[in-house]
């Protein structure tokens, strides 16, 4: 069938639109011990967020750029701690902030708090939050948007 | 677009048959009606990411509600459903509420999630204040909303916007207090000197606190003042009446490089300047949303008895009796990891705290009292438990007795403080 040139070009800006639109999954307790797994290398950083947090999104792109300089020792992942059924807004700040090519999860327990405890129970619920998970096995845990000085114990030891 | 669809004359059949496919209509069109559904699905959280934000559904996670006793010992329970503030009431404690009231004839996106929740308080004349936060389109910007009924709760005033400021800005964390003379007083969180100083290109740490009174029992409010500059973003705020009948604040604070301790101001209403003491010295250094604000209630003596949480060596929440100016006195670390959300009342000499405790299980809600003023506490006991979302303990006191009102996605409870004898 032959379509309209107008709607090929909305498809076409639509297809663009969706690839920069990251897609947030539920994040379950039962899926909080395969998020802390130490990785096969490198290390993954779990940065926990929220949409009220005004020092989130900066301390996001700080760790998007520290992943950009080692993209093969870091694994960056985002949790929201706003229910899945935000999801809109969730995706939307996460687009805004340059985050789509990192996997996304929101909050999607029946106890939301119990997920804060079950990621870190030496956590207050403080955003960020972010969490270093080394191939090790050891861990970094630290709150609030990162400092360069931190930012520094958080990159990996290597290239 | 089904009702239009069925009300257009259907075209003969074999007029359609010689047409090209996209000469028909699209919604004529079964491919493009597929195309279209497919739009209206995607477009939405694209749009919300350059044109403000849409509201979503509230998450049976957000409890936010609020509990009071009035003058004639009813207990009232006021909670959000479908945009509206809920307000109902008890005559045995809250096991069963007689028939809702809606507060806002019109829905709105009201925030109740996290220490957001509807904020409920009394006049002296039997009057009902209501306030809450509207979330806006535009991120983090919230406007705080008030209304009032005269007559028992049968009838709300319309809804209005409580201060003059119209910026699109965070005003949220609104707090309620009835002061000696009567006149309700609502202070919160606003952010419209820090987004002044970001256009003049200058720092400015944290949000504001602005407040403001009504002297014609929440008909109007007067223009707001501001209570204190460099406040945190997102912990409720605690508004207190004190012994001699003012009403005070106690908050996060943001001092030096990112300190979040709290702030204790009185809230003028005589023209005169409004100062805030530091009130809690942990020296927590952070540029985070900690999302839990303190607990504040006047006992014999007029002590000031305050619950706050800090982080400053591992999460922590304390008990203090404050003094301004200095750490508070009679500190007492209530718990550590898990332990989140206090509150305080007094009653005399006897003091209530009441916190959430977290676990893999879920949440238990913990109760400890004194009998001597805070000097000493008695062992942590504990008074409920849930596997599902609950919100803040609120901590009531009615004749001298304590409840905790604990809203939990199981329900709302109002539990005695103290075992029955």
């Amino acid at each position: 069938m032959r379509i309209p040139a107008v709607l090929l070009l909305l498809l076409a800006a639509l297809a663009a639109a969706a690839a920069s639109a990251p897609l947030v999954a539920p994040l379950g307790a039962g899926d909080v011990p395969a998020l802390l797994e130490p990785p096969a290398h490198g290390q993954r950083i779990v940065m926990v967020w929220a949409l009220d947090c005004v020092y989130c999104e900066p301390n996001m792109r700080a760790l998007a750029a520290l992943q950009g300089a080692h993209p093969g020792a870091v694994e960056l992942v985002t949790v929201a701690t706003d229910h899945i059924a935000e999801r809109a807004r969730i995706s939307a700040r996460l687009a805004a902030a340059g985050m789509q090519a990192y996997r996304a999860y929101a909050y999607a327990d029946a106890a939301p708090d119990r997920l804060d405890f079950l990621i870190d129970p030496d956590w207050g619920g403080e955003t960020p939050r972010t969490l270093v998970i080394r191939a090790d096995g050891s861990r970094l845990a630290l709150s609030g948007r990162l400092t360069a000085q931190q930012l520094e114990r958080v990159a990996p030891a290597g290239p | 677009m089904s009702r239009r669809l069925a009300r257009r004359p259907r075209m003969p059949m074999s007029h359609a048959g010689r047409t090209p496919p996209f000469a028909t209509p699209i919604y004529r069109n079964p491919a493009m009606l597929r195309l279209l559904a497919l739009l209206l699905l995607v477009l939405p959280p694209l749009l919300a990411a350059h044109e403000g934000e849409h509201p979503s559904a509230a998450p049976a996670t957000a409890l936010g509600a609020s509990a009071a006793f009035d003058g004639d010992g009813r207990l009232w329970l006021a909670d959000v459903v479908d945009g509206r503030v809920r307000l109902r009431q008890s005559g045995d404690l809250g096991r069963h509420f007689g028939p809702a009231t809606r507060v806002n004839a019109e829905a709105e996106d009201i925030d109740h999630a996290g220490e957001n929740r509807p904020k409920l308080t009394f006049g002296p004349a039997g009057e009902i204040y209501v306030s809450w936060s509207q979330r806006r389109p535009k991120k983090w910007s919230s406007f705080v909303r008030f209304a009032r009924s005269l007559d028992g709760g049968r009838h709300f005033s319309a809804p209005i916007t409580v201060h003059r400021d119209r910026g699109e800005a965070t005003h949220s964390f609104d707090a309620l207090a009835v002061d000696g003379a009567g006149r309700p007083l609502i202070a919160w969180i606003d952010a419209r000197d820090h987004l002044a100083a970001m256009q003049a290109g200058q720092a400015y740490a944290g949000l504001a606190i602005y407040y403001a009174w009504s002297d014609d029992r929440g008909a109007s409010f007067q223009a707001e003042r501001r209570l204190a500059d460099h406040s945190c973003e997102c912990c409720r705020l605690a508004l207190v009446r004190d012994p001699s009948g003012a009403v005070r604040a106690l908050f996060r604070a943001v001092s030096g490089s990112d300190v979040r301790d709290h702030a204790y101001a009185l809230l003028p209403t005589d023209g005169s300047a409004a100062q805030a003491s530091r009130a809690t010295f942990s020296g927590w250094q952070v540029a985070a949303c900690p999302e839990q604000g303190p607990g504040l209630a006047f006992g014999a003596g007029g002590v000031a008895h305050a619950v706050w949480y800090e982080a400053s060596e591992g999460p922590a929440i304390w008990y203090g009796q404050l003094d301004p100016g200095h750490a508070p006195r009679h500190m007492l670390k209530l718990g550590t990891a898990g332990a989140r959300h206090a509150d305080v009342a007094s009653s005399g000499r006897r003091v209530w705290v009441a916190w959430n405790q977290l676990s893999a299980d879920g949440y238990t809600l913990m109760l400890r009292s004194s009998g001597d003023g805070g000097i000493s506490f008695g062992a942590p006991r504990t008074l409920a438990r849930a596997s599902v979302a609950a919100s803040t303990p609120q901590l009531l006191v009615h004749e001298g007795q304590a409840y905790v009102a604990w809203n939990t996605a199981a329900g709302f409870q109002l539990l005695p403080a103290e075992r029955a004898p």
